[in-house]
């Protein structure tokens, strides 16, 4: 039998796992669907911001602010779903083992697959900016709002997609996976459709702050809408900031607990 | 540790300590010991559920044991990562990434090893040629059959050089050609690379094919273990032999063969006048039925004009195994 070269060395790290995973995101297809479903979502909204009589009463700064909200949601969204798939849909298609049979940390294996899914929320990003720009051109507020999207829409996105993960190691059914994480979702933007007068007073603020969407939503329309400068509501961007942390940290900590079953061995 | 044929001066390539694992409440593997040398190819046999999964699962680092302990190319079950190292594994029922080649598939996996990028598309090229793939390289795994499936997975298994080998149901649903391919690909890798390789199946052909020891699991715990003749003869069910005698010396054979220790039964074969079947009892020696059955029937002057004796199957000694253990 063919010698083959022996092999050394360091097990690789978490930049060949996001570099594979990557590929099979984007050159398999399934980002690149998932994205092209975002333009179009992104488009019907901007031409009925740019066009619509019952809509165009919105002053530019509000057009843009809800942009950049939708754009933030969509997008963390996005990277949640890649995400909850990322391990718990390995394991459903059974392809998990074999990686889990190499020497490279498990660490290190849901690193790469993190920022395999985190990708996709850099691109919806990139793909609002010409949306952006198209609302608010004469306003001066589109670098504005184009920074402030990535920034609001980073922490969330990372913080959600920490959570999806931490989900996906531990259930082994696709299914719960994604219903858990978009349940989690949902209910931390439903605060969004209540009516102002909830979200007044002590309790109804606290929940607003406490919950790292809405406060970062808050935050966006404060600067875009209110004209308010970076630094003047940052106490708005407490929650997402310590979300994203505890959750970041917080999966890098589990991921050396992922097994090959889930949260229960089997 | 535990039993095994021992060669000195050489570590075992296995060894396995009283290893048992319960999930929940229910146990699935019991006080499990056993070791295996460098180079030998260990099948492990046993009924559905009987904990061959298991095991592999726990000496390739995938479940923790309950109990016991383990080593695995000299490195301590408690060191999982370095085992892994040493490893390849094909897991029973693997999935494979339908969206990407043969060739990327195998150079992931080989730089998850640790090999450069340039030294793990060498790797993945030379591969493929082992398992003949070299000509699928750059297809789909979708468009890969069954059988090329199973190659692929051989071929993942091959690529960082693992010192031991673990095949968990390598011929499972292939058809007789792709079964054939895989063994002969176990056979060359155990041959000529020397890896130590343990086998789970269910296919006892497999196992008496390319086996050097096997080991039997019933319901968790060792049912017998040995080489696939020592476990066939310790186990096996009656033996047979036929022969075929002058027509006109049959009844006098019938009769002399009758009353030799060690023969349960002598019948005369439907429609062919000399034709005889002897049962001998499981524990019958070949060479001793030999000399009992031949040497007498020539000592009395009875001439033999055919004699066969069947081997011992290892299909008889697993049924007899698992239906003791059973009942």
């Amino acid at each position: 039998m063919t010698a083959i070269a022996a092999p050394t060395r360091r097990p690789a790290g978490w930049t060949v796992v996001a570099g594979r995973e990557l590929r099979d995101l984007w050159a398999g297809g399934r980002a690149l669907t998932l994205t092209t479903v975002y333009s179009l979502f992104l488009s019907v909204v901007v031409y009925l911001l740019a066009s619509s009589t019952n809509l165009n009463f919105l002053e530019q700064r509000e057009s843009v602010t809800l942009t950049a909200q939708l754009a933030i949601a969509v997008g963390a969204l996005l990277a949640m779903i890649l995400a909850a798939d990322a391990i718990s849909g390995e394991r459903e298609r059974s392809t998990l083992e074999a990686t889990l049979l190499s020497p490279v940390s498990r660490r290190a294996l849901v690193v790469g697959k993190l920022a395999a899914a985190f990708s996709i929320w850099v691109a919806a990003w990139l793909i609002v900016i010409p949306y952006i720009w198209f609302l608010g051109r004469g306003v001066d507020i589109v670098w504005e709002a184009i920074a402030c999207t990535f920034v609001v829409g980073t922490l969330l996105a990372a913080g959600l997609t920490a959570f999806a993960m931490l989900v996906s190691i531990a259930v082994d059914s696709n299914r719960a996976s994604l219903s858990v994480s978009l349940l989690v979702l949902l209910a931390l933007l439903a605060p969004t459709q209540l009516p102002s007068s909830a979200q007044s007073g002590w309790a109804g603020e606290s929940l607003y702050r406490l919950n790292p969407v809405t406060a970062g939503e808050h935050y966006v329309g404060k600067l875009l809408t209110n004209g308010h400068g970076w630094t003047q509501d940052l106490d708005w961007l407490v929650s997402p900031m310590i979300a994203a942390v505890a959750l970041l940290l917080l999966t890098a900590v589990m991921a050396s607990s992922l097994t090959l079953t889930g949260w229960r061995e089997r | 540790m535990a039993a095994g044929t021992v060669t000195p001066g050489v570590a075992p390539a296995v060894e396995v300590d009283a290893v048992g694992k319960s999930f929940g409440h229910a146990p699935v593997l019991a006080d499990v010991s056993f070791d295996v040398q460098a180079g030998q190819v260990l099948g492990i046999l046993g009924p559905n559920g009987a904990g061959k999964t298991t095991l592999i699962r726990i000496l390739t680092t995938m479940y923790r044991p309950s109990s016991g302990r383990f080593a695995v190319a000299g490195v301590d079950g408690r060191r999982p990562r370095e085992i892994r190292r040493f490893i390849g594994v094909l897991p029973e029922s693997a999935g494979y990434p339908r969206i990407q080649t043969g060739d990327e598939y195998l150079t992931y996996h080989a730089r998850l090893f640790g090999l450069s990028r340039e030294q793990a598309k060498d790797a993945a090229r030379k591969t493929l040629e082992i398992v003949q793939l070299g000509d699928r390289a750059g297809s789909l795994i979708a468009t890969y059959s069954r059988g090329m499936l199973q190659r692929l997975g051989i071929a993942r298994v091959l690529i960082s050089e693992p010192r031991v080998v673990f095949l968990d149901e390598p011929t499972l649903g292939l058809d007789p050609a792709g079964r054939r391919h895989v063994l002969d690909t176990i056979r060359r890798i155990s041959a000529e690379d020397g890896r130590t390789i343990l086998l789970s199946t269910h296919v006892l052909a497999d196992a008496e094919e390319i086996c050097s020891r096997i080991l039997v699991l019933n319901r968790g715990r060792i049912a017998a273990q040995g080489t696939v003749v020592e476990v066939s003869r310790r186990f096996g069910a009656d033996r047979h032999a036929s022969l075929s005698l002058p027509p006109q010396q049959a009844e006098a054979g019938r009769a002399l063969l009758r009353s030799l220790a060690g023969v349960k039964q002598v019948s005369a074969a439907a429609g062919e006048p000399g034709a005889l079947t002897v049962v001998f009892d499981g524990q019958t020696d070949p060479d001793r039925a030999i000399r009992l059955v031949v040497g007498s029937l020539l000592d009395a002057g009875i001439a033999v004009r055919s004699f066969e004796l069947d081997r011992a199957r290892l299909s008889d000694a697993f049924l007899a195994i698992t239906q003791d253990d059973a009942r």
